[in-house]
Order: structure tokens, then C-alpha cells, then sequence
């Protein structure tokens, strides 16, 4: 657990007047499980966008296993091992649930056999026996799985999870939460962007806490939770 | 021969799959190959006429059908490789003996015009309706460039390009085989030579379509980012699709030339450059077997109604283009194909079907 | 100073050109996001009215405004029965216009012929070193750059120009907040055709009157407004007919109009090359 995988070295964002995100520094290390939370506007995702490349950064450098990858193509990032899920499901609405998965699997295996792999993959992720119907026509709940699992189709090191949960009942949540748990223990580093007090509960994980664009907090929840300020972020004191 | 062409060229990207569907379309290869025996020579020549235009129709429907880039330019690369078979073809035909090497030299050539304007745009991020236009944009400059070359300044070799006429004297497809006279692709020659290579280019893009690369086209047409972020390279994806929907054009195009032995300007005029698009609005941009089938029927339609009374055929065509879009945005073919697979399904068992290996995986296991 | 004088009346002719053919694009392309194909066509449809007007005797000035205001309700009924479907779907647009346009030509090349008896240009002309200029010529970018303004004022200065401005930002808000979004549509797109009919009246006096008017009017349309990007229309359109016109009236001056053409073309697909997203957008960031 000592080796960084992502370091991120004042980090600033700004759209027009607007700062996003302010001189972030954060060290993500291998096989890690962080949760990054925040109120609205706090720059999360945003910060998401500039890991995966989506933004280039206005300021500050991004580091990936010791290389620097600030100057890195989203797709090079991609092959780089880093994969995202992102914050409204972002799946082929038009192709089939079994078309999705195999369009992420085939990047490293033939046809034949990323069929093959696309069986147990859905079957992992909640979504056997859906394979011939459309990506825009399954529940939403199966469609933040079916893009969680062409995210890990990918077999990335860095998994990037903007609101996973959001718009899941309690119980799709718990086995959300479970197959985080179960992808962190297969040796994937994730990090996980949330809302839900609960589900952050459940991750049981470090936390970094987010305000305006910049570093607020971090630690275990129960130390977050005893933070003074912390509170009032999200109570609006401020 | 059914399981054959199922297992090499069915697949997601793919409408016509079934048994009833590989039936037809075998029927009709062997109907393009018994029609010049009921038909006279211009009627032959006619057909050539039509067949040719399907690689271009092919093109557009890979580019626009499956990588979602709507390209008004396809009669650039179609220009372009009409008038370089003209210019290769004048000035090789007394080295080379044949006119074969200059078709493939000027659908090469073509290609390479296609590989830059295509790194040109998507390399440089443009996208979506700004590719339309900029590829509309290529067509006319280039119209407006050529029909400017008139006079002896503008020659090739031995060839002019005889500005705002055209070229003219471009000479048929031919070999020599040693003997007096070279042996001449014309009429019902030149018409099987074609229906041969328009049904080889259709598997062959049936083929690819259905491959990785089909895969990733579709999924670059259909969400890039989140292709791109799946860790596709999109520039090259399209560029790529750019390229060879260029290079077909340019077979169409090439064998234009040797087919009229005569290229004008106006091939790349606004009113040609949309025929293309037409064709394969009318077909089913996602249907490649519709585009084509359209593009013949369209043809033989408008060559019909200005037989009669040139004026309507154009208004008709705008017409028929306007309400397509309106009512049945996904073409003609698609739902008429649905229409008769039930209608046929009774006679004949269903094929493999369109379906995944995952899905065939899945259900035989489940 | 005669050289001097016939560059900058090239000039200012490129430019009323651009402007005034992108005028109704302005607002329909650049605006409501529609790929209008039959820009072309509604500019001639403006053309046509001017000439049987004029012809049967009415003066141009009135002339011009009757062309704008049928050419409007002709967009209005357009965008009733057909662009309505389209909305935010640009490619799709762009093929059903593409198929109006050609119903609209041929249509009128069958209803009347191949050519309409053409309209003299007033206001004469003017010497300046034993060359001779035609003062209509100038008066066309006093009226592109005036339009433009008055546009301006319009969209940025009243209340409907504001209901409009929400509507094309957030449809679904500006209903919330009460404003008839399907009427402001019909106007809007009526307004922009209305437009396009003022322009091709407007150039009514200066070429030959036949179907196929529009086409030579599209292309600089497009490439305006296009090359003017959506972050700003007003002043985008102003630079991109400013910079572009300065292009092509340049290369005409030394080459001849076709090679002024084709380089306006060429010099649009290395500007969208740069700045993809117009050169609006460009002045955009700079000023923040």
C-alpha cells in the first residue's frame, strides 16, 4: 500500500472566472478504495475529468505510476489502465447490453472469446439473461451496473466510480457496495465519488472530503464525521 | 453455402440474417447474373450504369450508416478517381498494356485524398454537422477548380483536363493478352466485371462491419466519449472509415470513367453530391443491401421519370427525400424487411439470426 | 487612390455578400440549430416576389418588403409542417431541407420557367478615375451591417428578443417560466426566413432571376455562419463576413472571382480546422 498509483500535484481548473478545482494534491495509492464526497460544486467530478483527461488541467501536473500523463489523450489514459464510469449512465443506448460489454471486452481479446468472457461478466454484474435487449430500454439501475461492468471490462488498475448509486434502491445499493468491495479486493484501485451517507458507510474507506474546488478533509468516516467543519460544509454554516 | 455465409457474415451490425434473407439475396445475384441475357446492349450499358454507383452508396452507408459522420464529399473522391483513371490510364496504357493498374493506381490516389482531407477534420476534432459541411464545402471547390482547367496549360501527361466540358477520350477498362487488339471490358463484360466486384465489396463491408474494427465504429458513431474513455482511439477510428468510404467512391467514380469514357465537373456539383445521400437516406443508412438496392432503384426511377418528363424527376426525388426523413427516418428497407421475413418465415427456418455470441452463449447455457 | 478605392469596393461587395446571404442563417443555423438547406431557395423565392412586383410596377424599396414578409409566412408554414419534427437532430434537418430545396427549384422551374425578367438597379452609378462604380453596390453593406445591428438590438435589448434568447438556451425552462415555446419557435424560424427572402430581394437588381438563385447564395451562407461559431452571433457574424470577405475580395481583385471563390472556401476549411467552434468563441475566451 505504499506506492502512489495517482498522485496528483496542485491540480487547478478554472472555466472562465470560475476556479473548479484549487491546487488539489492527492496521493492514491495501489489497491486502494478511496471515497471522494463534497457538496454540489465541489469540483468532483470535474476532478474526475481531469484525472481521465477529459479537461486539461490549467495548472499543476498528474502523475500515473511515477509517469506523468498530464499532457495524455483521454484514449492513452484509457489503455494506461484507468477507466471511469460516469456521474449519468454513458452506455451505447442504441446497441444491446450484450453488444455494450463486448465493444469494451473485445479491446483486449478476439471476438470469440470476449463473447465468452461477456457471459460471466454480465452474470457478475446483475445483468444475466439481458444480453439482447437494448441499453436504452433496461432500468436504470441496470444500466450504472452494465457501465460499471464495461468499466472493469476494460481490466483497468484505476477505477474511477462518479455516483454509482445514484437513483438505486437500498438494496441494489448493498450490492453495489459489494461488488466494489469484491473488485478492491481482486486488486483494482477505486475511487468513488458519493452522495449517499450510507453507501460511503458501507464502502467503509478513507474519505476525502471536497469544498469550493479544494482540499477540505480527510480520513476514516467516523473521524470525518467528527470533523467540526466538515458538518457545517454540508449544513451550510459557511 | 447458407451456414457458410452465416457463420462469415452475420453479426450485430448487420439487418438481413436470416435464412429467408441469404435466399434473396442469392436470387438476386443470380438475377444481376442472368440479366443481360434478356436485355439489349444499351439496356446492358444501362445497368452498368447503375451497378457501378453501388460502391458509392456502400461507402456512404459504412460512414454514415455505421460511424454516424454524414459526408457530403463522397463525390469528391468519386471526381477524383474518375479523372485520375483518365489521366493514369491515357498516359500508362503504353506501358503497362492495361488500364486495370491505372483504376487501382487512381482509387489509390483517391484514397490518399480522402486519408488527408479525413486527417484533416478528425484529427483536428471537427465533428458531426461541421464534417457535412466542410465536406460539402470539398465538393465545391473542387467543382469550381476543375471546371476552370480549361486550355492546353491544364494537360496530365497527354491528358486535358478540359475544364468546364470535361474530360474526354478516357479509354475503357482493358487488357492485352498479346494478341492484335487488347481485349476491351465493354458491355456485357464490363457488366459482369462490376456486378462482380459490387457483390464482393458488399461482403467484404458486411464482413468488416460485423468485425472488431465494425464494433468500434458503431460505438464511436453512437457515444465517442465514452469510446474514447473505453480507451478507442475515435480520430483514427474515423478517419479510418473516412478513408475507405472514400476509396469506394473512388472505384465508382474510376469506373465511371471507363465506362462513359467521358468525366465532367458537374459530377461534383451540389445537385450530384447529394444523390448519394439520397440513396442511402431512401434505403436505410443502417441497411449496407438497402443503400444499394435503393441506390439502383432510385437510379432506374429517375432515369424513367426524365425518359418521360425531365422536369419532375428532381422535384419527385425532393419530395420523396422530404417525406422519408419525416415519416420513416430509418429508411425503406429496414422495416420493409421485417414485412417480408414474416411474411416468409413460415416457408423458411430461421438461420442463426441476428444475434450476438454472447447471447447465443448465454441462452444455450441458461 | 483609384486602386486604393476599387479594392475597398471589392471588398465592401464580398462582404455585403456573405452578410446579407448569411443573414437568415444567422438566426435559423446559429441559433435554433437548424441545418436549413433551403436557405438558397427562400432567398430566391424573395428574389422571384421582387420581380413580379417590380414588373407589374411597383417600386423596389416596397417591393423588398413584400418579398420579406411572404417569404416569412413561407418559413412559418415550413417550420410548422416540417422543421418542427427536427429540432436538435442537425443532420436529419439537413437532409429533409436538402429535399425541400429541390422541391422549391424545380417546383418554380416548372411553374415559371427558367428565368424571370430581371430588375433594373437603381441609384446609378458613380466615376471615380474613369473607372465606373455602381452605388448600389455600396448602399448593400450599409443595409447587411444596419440589419445586423438592428438584429442586435432586437434580441438583446426587448423583451422578445429575451424570450427567444431563453427559449433556444432551455426550452424546457423557458415553458416553466411561461413563455409559448412552439410560438417562438414559429416566429423565430419565420423571422429567419424572412431575412433570407429580404437578402435575395435585395440582390434581386444585381444578377439573373432563375431557379437556381439560391445556389450560388448557400455556400457563403453556410461558411459565415459556421465559420462565426454560436457563442456570440451578432459579432461572430460581423468577424467571420469581416475576415472572410476580406479574403475573397482580395483574391478576386488579384485572380479573378473564381479564384476568390475557391480560396473563400479553402480559407473556411482551415478556419473550422482551427477553431472548431468559430471564431465567436475565440473572442469568447479571450475576454473572460
Amino acid at each position: 500500500m505504499h506506492n502512489p498509483l495517482l498522485q496528483l500535484e496542485g491540480v487547478t481548473k478554472r472555466f472562465g472566472g470560475v476556479t473548479a478545482v484549487e491546487n488539489i494534491t492527492l496521493n492514491v495509492f495501489i489497491r486502494e478504495l478511496r471515497c471522494v464526497i463534497g457538496p454540489n460544486g465541489a469540483g468532483k467530478s470535474t476532478l474526475f475529468r481531469l484525472i481521465t483527461g477529459m479537461y486539461p488541467p490549467t495548472g499543476g501536473e498528474i502523475f500515473y505510476n511515477g509517469y506523468n500523463i498530464t499532457s495524455l489523450s483521454t484514449f492513452e489514459r484509457a489503455r494506461h489502465g484507468i477507466s471511469m464510469k460516469f456521474q449519468t449512465p454513458m452506455v451505447y443506448y442504441d446497441r444491446t447490453v450484450g453488444q455494450n460489454v463486448l465493444i469494451s471486452l473485445q479491446r483486449h481479446y478476439d471476438l470469440e472469446k470476449a463473447g465468452k468472457m461477456a457471459v460471466n461478466f454480465m452474470k457478475n454484474f446483475g445483468l444475466a439473461g439481458m444480453a439482447g435487449r437494448l441499453a436504452g430500454e433496461v432500468a436504470h439501475g441496470y444500466r450504472q451496473w452494465l457501465e460499471i461492468c464495461m468499466a472493469v471490462a476494460t481490466n483497468p488498475e484505476l477505477l474511477l466510480l462518479d455516483e454509482p448509486t445514484a437513483g438505486m434502491s437500498a438494496e441494489e445499493t448493498a450490492r453495489t457496495a459489494e461488488l466494489i468491495h469484491r473488485l478492491n479486493d481482486l486488486g483494482m484501485t477505486i475511487l468513488v465519488i458519493d452522495h449517499d451517507m450510507e453507501f460511503v458507510r458501507l464502502l467503509n474507506c478513507d474519505l476525502t472530503v471536497l469544498h469550493l474546488g479544494k482540499f477540505f478533509a480527510q480520513g476514516k468516516l467516523s473521524e470525518i464525521q467528527a470533523h467540526a467543519g466538515v458538518r457545517d460544509i454540508y449544513l451550510g454554516k459557511r | 453455402m447458407f451456414a457458410w455465409l452465416e457463420k462469415h457474415f452475420n453479426g450485430p451490425q448487420t439487418l438481413g440474417e436470416s435464412r429467408f434473407f441469404w435466399a434473396s439475396f442469392l436470387a438476386g445475384c443470380l438475377f444481376l447474373l442472368c440479366l443481360p441475357l434478356f436485355a439489349d446492349e444499351y439496356e446492358v450499358g444501362n445497368y452498368t450504369y447503375f451497378l457501378l454507383h453501388a460502391f458509392l452508396a456502400l461507402g456512404l452507408s459504412l460512414i454514415w450508416g455505421q460511424g454516424n459522420i454524414l459526408s457530403f464529399g463522397q463525390m469528391v473522391f468519386f471526381g477524383i478517381g474518375g479523372y485520375s483513371y483518365g489521366v493514369f490510364s491515357v498516359n500508362l496504357l503504353k506501358i503497362t498494356q492495361n488500364t486495370f493498374f491505372s483504376l487501382a493506381m487512381a482509387i489509390l490516389f483517391a484514397s490518399c485524398c480522402a486519408g488527408l482531407l479525413g486527417y484533416f477534420l478528425f484529427y483536428g476534432g471537427v465533428s458531426g454537422v461541421y464534417v457535412t459541411i466542410i465536406t460539402m464545402v470539398s465538393t465545391m471547390i473542387l467543382e469550381t477548380f476543375m471546371a476552370q482547367t480549361a486550355g492546353p496549360q491544364w494537360t496530365v501527361g497527354l491528358m486535358p483536363l478540359g475544364g468546364y466540358n470535361g474530360m474526354t477520350n478516357i479509354p475503357p477498362l482493358q487488357l492485352n493478352l498479346g494478341g492484335e487488339f487488347p481485349y476491351e471490358f465493354r458491355d456485357a463484360r464490363l457488366y459482369y466485371l462490376v456486378a462482380a466486384l459490387a457483390i464482393a465489396a458488399y461482403l467484404g463491408l458486411r464482413k468488416l462491419a460485423n468485425s472488431r474494427y465494425g464494433n468500434a465504429l458503431v460505438a464511436v458513431g453512437s457515444n465517442p466519449l465514452r469510446s474514447e474513455m473505453l480507451g478507442y482511439d475515435i480520430r483514427m477510428i474515423q478517419f479510418a472509415a473516412f478513408t475507405i468510404a472514400g476509396a469506394l467512391a473512388a472505384a465508382s467514380g474510376g469506373l465511371y470513367a471507363a465506362w462513359g469514357n467521358y468525366i465532367n465537373p458537374s459530377v461534383m456539383g451540389l445537385t450530384t453530391a447529394a444523390m448519394p445521400v439520397v440513396w442511402v437516406a431512401f434505403g436505410g443508412r443502417r441497411c449496407l443491401l438497402g443503400c444499394v438496392v435503393s441506390a439502383l432503384s432510385l437510379q432506374y426511377f429517375s432515369q424513367c421519370l426524365s425518359a418521360d418528363g425531365s422536369q419532375y424527376a428532381l422535384v419527385i426525388q425532393g419530395g420523396v427525400l422530404m417525406l422519408m426523413i419525416m415519416f420513416i427516418p430509418e429508411g425503406v428497407t429496414p422495416p420493409l424487411g421485417r414485412l417480408l421475413g414474416r411474411l416468409a418465415s413460415g416457408i423458411f427456418r430461421s438461420g442463426a439470426g441476428r444475434r450476438l455470441p454472447i447471447e447465443r452463449l448465454e441462452n444455450n447455457g441458461a | 487612390m483609384s486602386t486604393i478605392f476599387s479594392v475597398l469596393y471589392i471588398y465592401l461587395d464580398s462582404l455585403a455578400f456573405l452578410l446579407l446571404s448569411a443573414l437568415g442563417l444567422i438566426i435559423i443555423l446559429g441559433m435554433m440549430g437548424v441545418t436549413n438547406m433551403a436557405h438558397g431557395e427562400f432567398m430566391m423565392l424573395g428574389a422571384y416576389t421582387v420581380s413580379l412586383s417590380c414588373n407589374a410596377g411597383l417600386p423596389l424599396a416596397p417591393a423588398v418588403l413584400l418579398a420579406t414578409a411572404t417569404t416569412g409566412l413561407l418559413g412559418m408554414a415550413t417550420e410548422r409542417l416540417i422543421i418542427r419534427r427536427f429540432y436538435g437532430n442537425l443532420l436529419q434537418s439537413l437532409v429533409a431541407t436538402w429535399g425541400l430545396s429541390l422541391v422549391l427549384s424545380q417546383g418554380m422551374l416548372i411553374l415559371m420557367g427558367p428565368s424571370l425578367p430581371g430588375v433594373p438597379m437603381p441609384l446609378g452609378g458613380f466615376g471615380v478615375a474613369d473607372k465606373s462604380y455602381a452605388s448600389y453596390r455600396l448602399l448593400l453593406p450599409a443595409i447587411g451591417v444596419g440589419v445586423l445591428l438592428l438584429l442586435w438590438v432586437v434580441l438583446f435589448r426587448t423583451r422578445a428578443g429575451m424570450k427567444i434568447r431563453a427559449t433556444m438556451q432551455n426550452p424546457e425552462i423557458a415553458q416553466a417560466m411561461g413563455v409559448n415555446v412552439k410560438a417562438v419557435y414559429l416566429l423565430t424560424f419565420g423571422a429567419g426566413s424572412a431575412l433570407a427572402g429580404f437578402a435575395g430581394a435585395l440582390y434581386a437588381p444585381t444578377t439573373v432571376i432563375g431557379p437556381l438563385f439560391g445556389n450560388s447564395f448557400l455556400a457563403p451562407a453556410f461558411v459565415t455562419v459556421v465559420v462565426s461559431g454560436g457563442a456570440d452571433i451578432i459579432l461572430g457574424a460581423a468577424m467571420s463576413s469581416g475576415a472572410l470577405g476580406a479574403v475573397e475580395g482580395s483574391f478576386n481583385y488579384l485572380f479573378g472571382s473564381v479564384t476568390g471563390r475557391m480560396c473563400l472556401l479553402v480559407a473556411t476549411m482551415f478556419l473550422l480546422r482551427c477553431f472548431p467552434a468559430g471564431l465567436s468563441d475565440v473572442l469568447n475566451r479571450r475576454r473572460r
